[in-house]
């Protein structure tokens, strides 16, 4: 009984669509980040943390702009490669970093993440060893059940062991041995070692950024810069996830949260512009587990809130405000006086989702549940 | 007189250890072990001798978790013929509470958490209860003498699936693992359903703690139902309408678990107001009004003596056991025996090895899926394992990590959706037999090779063939035997 090699395609995907995910973890402000337009009422609750409406960056003529900070995004949105999506998040109304977290990236009060699910039931393609990775110290919830999933700290993580003639024999004999087999495993092995082969190439070359991009030395640049050789390397790479920090501002918020927004955007822009026409088949979405309370408090700073911002780069994106920023007067704010949420995050995903291959049902994705 | 003399053998160090213990903290447990020369001396190292896979290497490739060297002359050894023997060691291994297994108990013994009484588990932090279930598992997967049924664990945690990490699972799935799944593992399936069904976890993780209806306007929730029937008993395919999948769910409504926040968390209790207490028809039989907690007992007899379930089981048993795609003659041959023992496990197992496809068809054309193959390489190469965690990031990287995966239907059994794990498999193969995965485990090869009488009997145990010109060659070309087998196409089959 021979088994049928049907099921895999080339795990290098030269075809190949990648979704990368960053979040932003503490609830980031989004007042801040996409600071509403013309309305009066943001500035009555903000006296000293609100953004003056000359210094707000103006998405056409919607009603809420971008922060001054994330001026390096700006004139994407104007070319139609980033979508910014106002007053969005969970329609649980908890206010825990822990507990929100945990809902936005399992997609709801279910068991493992949403990414891990989709690279799971997306249309049938057998996932490659490299499918996903976690750039950062340890795996985030949302690749949780991940057919394939690796935290990587360097290229180096990519191997089959250190580096030497040694190791380099085994390769080859491996491939020899796979290349005579008959089972599935046959073009598996083929695929793995061609994946192989290219991150040696790129560990080798250590070749700059193309287009002339650059990326600022921190850990969230870097991240990108490592993604972006992989993406480019055609490795089979499906899902990035990538966290930035800090978004926690109880206290002093713009001190704090001013050069986290700058880290954002360069590292974002950069990315953008190493990966130039390839961003076509590369998605990128920004969320945060809650937005914060419209009221500065006392030490200038916010409190947890409920609607926050998400931004979506690249892809199919049209460059659009998406959902709606309401109005912050006193009666349409909800709970302690929050943002609403006018957009479910799970909307923002499903349309990104099914262009990077999900099934249209998204039942296994997000299910439905009490 | 062979027995008696090993039990003797076997008390004497158990008091040694004893005293051991008293002198040295848990923790080291397993160092105090290793001094003491715990360890049943283990028999000689006779690898398999043919050019094809024999029964015997079929049997220990299918019904444990691997061959440990010296397993292959042992079993062998049970019978006058290959079929004696596999019988022989049928009746060993379906009789787990007969098998002495001090070794694989002391070292799971450490795990505290996993043996706490339900409601103490929550006062450890869930991820302390994920990392020692989880290191357990590995733990007697590995050194069980008690292979099969720690098989059959592995295969009713995927049948039940549960993952730990939905809401108050992370507590409760380590009580699900020890009373529901490893305690009715080899005994009767209509026990192991009930036991399921009123498991804390699955209540949980399927929602079954919300199906109430305590007034005409509130609507049952039907998740766990649709599931019991879906994956748990009658399979996709087996007959029932959207219509029983309601009537089910009316029928488990009121069965719910306290939450963390109350006293006695974790205990399940019927709620006779939440219960809807009017009649139903599940699969055709009426149960009448006024049953109310009865009618889960009502419901579960419907489903474990429809003749859908006993074929459901048997394909699956056959699917992990025979093959990717079993015979039809094999599931309906299985599925009888089920329907007439009652659901007697030891009894269908026997059946499903018993099938003509098992004994005289294809064999090492099951992939192991990774936690099959990590374990099977370890248990094939004695490694000393310290600590299971570089394990467990291993399991992650081929998302094959025990007790997370996020649907209820379990991980696959069949080939196709693991073949994009050969980079961690050859990863792990190097680093294994290199000792370069970390101080916790170690492997020695040159120990391995002397045993086995030298590099083409370590190739034929690790395989259950002796080793073709090509894998030869290439041991020859690398230098690495042991690194080169374990990342071999013949290795990744079971």
């Amino acid at each position: 009984m021979e088994m049928k090699a049907t099921g895999i395609i080339s795990g290098n995907g030269d075809d190949q669509r990648t979704l990368v995910v960053v979040f932003l973890r503490g609830g980031a402000d989004g007042l801040t980040l996409v600071p509403p337009v013309g309305d009066q009422g943001y500035y009555d609750v903000r006296p000293t943390l609100s953004v003056a409406e000359n210094e707000i960056l103006k998405l056409g003529d919607a009603n809420c702009g971008l922060n001054p900070a994330l001026k390096s995004l700006h004139s994407l949105f104007g070319d139609g490669g980033l979508s910014v999506i106002p007053a969005v998040g969970l329609q649980d109304e908890t206010r825990s970093h822990f507990y929100a977290q945990d809902l936005m990236e399992h997609g709801g009060p279910v068991a493992g993440g949403w990414l891990g699910r989709f690279l799971r039931y997306r249309d049938g393609r057998a996932p490659s060893a490299l499918s996903a990775i976690a750039l950062g110290k340890s795996m985030p919830e949302v690749l949780r059940g991940a057919p394939a999933a690796t935290v990587m700290e360097s290229m180096d993580t990519f191997s089959l062991g250190k580096s030497g003639e040694s190791t380099a024999q085994i390769q080859e004999e491996l491939g020899a041995l796979y290349s005579l087999d008959q089972s599935i495993l046959g073009p598996a092995a083929r695929d793995t070692l061609q994946a192989l082969g290219r991150v040696e190439k790129l560990r080798s070359e250590n070749r700059p950024p193309e287009n002339g991009a650059i990326y600022r030395d921190d850990s969230f640049s870097n991240g990108l810069r490592q993604a972006a050789r992989l993406i480019r390397a055609r490795v089979g790479l499906e899902a990035v996830s990538l966290d930035l920090e800090g978004w926690d501002s109880h206290l002093a918020q713009e001190t704090l949260i001013t050069p986290l927004m700058s880290r954002l955007s360069d590292g974002l822009a950069a990315f953008h512009r190493d990966l130039g026409s390839l961003m076509k088949s590369v998605t990128v979405v920004v969320m945060t587990e809650f937005g914060r309370r419209v009221a500065e408090n006392s030490s200038f700073g916010t409190d947890h809130g409920r609607g926050g911002a998400m931004l979506v780069m690249g892809g199919r994106e049209r460059g659009e405000v998406e959902g709606k920023m309401p109005k912050l007067e006193t009666g349409l704010l909800v709970g302690p006086g929050d943002v609403p949420v006018m957009t479910d995050y799970r909307e923002v995903l499903k349309p990104i989702l099914r262009q990077h291959g999900a099934l249209s049902s998204m039942e296994n994705i997000f299910p439905q549940t009490s | 007189m062979k027995t008696v003399a090993k039990e003797e053998v076997s008390r004497r160090n158990f008091l040694r250890a004893a005293a051991g213990l008293a002198l040295f903290s848990t923790s080291g447990c397993e160092r105090v072990e290793d001094f003491l020369g715990m360890e049943p001396k283990e028999g000689p190292v006779v690898p398999p001798t043919g050019e094809g896979i024999d029964l015997i290497s079929h049997l220990l490739n299918r019904a444990t978790f691997g061959p440990t060297p010296s397993e292959y002359a042992r079993v062998k050894g049970l019978g006058e013929s290959q079929e004696e023997a596999l019988e022989a060691f049928l009746d060993e291994q379906l009789s787990p509470d007969e098998i002495k297994d001090k070794r694989a108990q002391r070292a799971v013994r450490r795990f505290e958490a996993i043996h706490a009484p339900l409601g103490e588990m929550y006062e450890y932090k869930e991820e302390h209860l994920l990392e020692q279930l989880t290191r357990a598992t590995l733990v007697r997967a590995t050194r069980s003498e008690r292979q099969l049924f720690e098989v059959m664990v592995h295969f009713w945690s995927d049948h039940f699936n549960i993952d730990i990490s939905k809401k108050e699972c992370r507590w409760l799935k380590a009580a699900d693992d020890r009373e529901v799944i490893r305690n009715h593992a080899l005994g009767k399936f209509s026990d192991l359903l009930r036991a399921s069904a009123l498991s804390p976890a699955m209540l949980w993780y399927l929602d079954g703690r919300e199906n109430r209806k305590r007034d005409a306007s509130e609507k049952p929730n039907e998740n766990y139902a649709r599931e019991l029937l879906e994956l748990h008993t009658l399979g996709v395919n087996g007959g029932y309408t959207q219509k029983d999948v309601m009537e089910v769910a009316r029928c488990l409504s009121g069965w719910s678990v306290r939450g963390k926040g109350k006293f006695f968390k974790g205990k399940v209790e019927f709620h006779a107001e939440s219960h809807d207490d009017g009649s139903k028809v599940v699969l055709g039989r009426e149960i009448a009004a006024g049953g109310g907690e009865e009618d889960l007992d009502e419901v579960l007899e419907i489903l474990c003596e429809h003749p859908a379930t006993a074929r459901y089981l048997a394909e699956k048993l056959c699917v992990r056991f025979i093959a990717d795609e079993p015979a039809t003659e094999s599931i309906e041959e299985v599925a009888e025996v089920f329907k007439k023992s009652g659901g007697e496990i030891t009894k269908v197992l026997r059946a499903v090895f018993g099938t003509k496809e098992f004994l005289k068809g294809a064999r090492g054309q099951k992939l192991k899926r990774p936690f099959e193959f990590l374990v099977s390489a370890l248990r094939g190469a004695k490694a000393e394992v310290k600590s299971e965690m570089v394990l467990v990031d291993y399991l992650i990287r081929m998302g094959h990590a025990p007790f997370q995966y996020p649907t209820p239907d379990g991980y696959p059994d069949v080939a196709s959706p693991w073949t994009g794990t050969l980079l961690w498999r050859w990863h792990f193969a190097i680093a294994l037999a290199r000792n370069e995965i970390g101080k916790d485990i170690k492997v020695d090869e040159g120990a391995l090779l002397e045993e086995a009488g030298g590099m083409e009997g370590l190739a034929a145990s690790l395989l259950g063939r002796t080793p073709n010109e090509n894998e030869l060659a290439s041991i020859e070309k690398t230098g690495e035997a042991l690194a080169l087998l374990l990342a071999s196409p013949r290795f990744q089959w079971r």
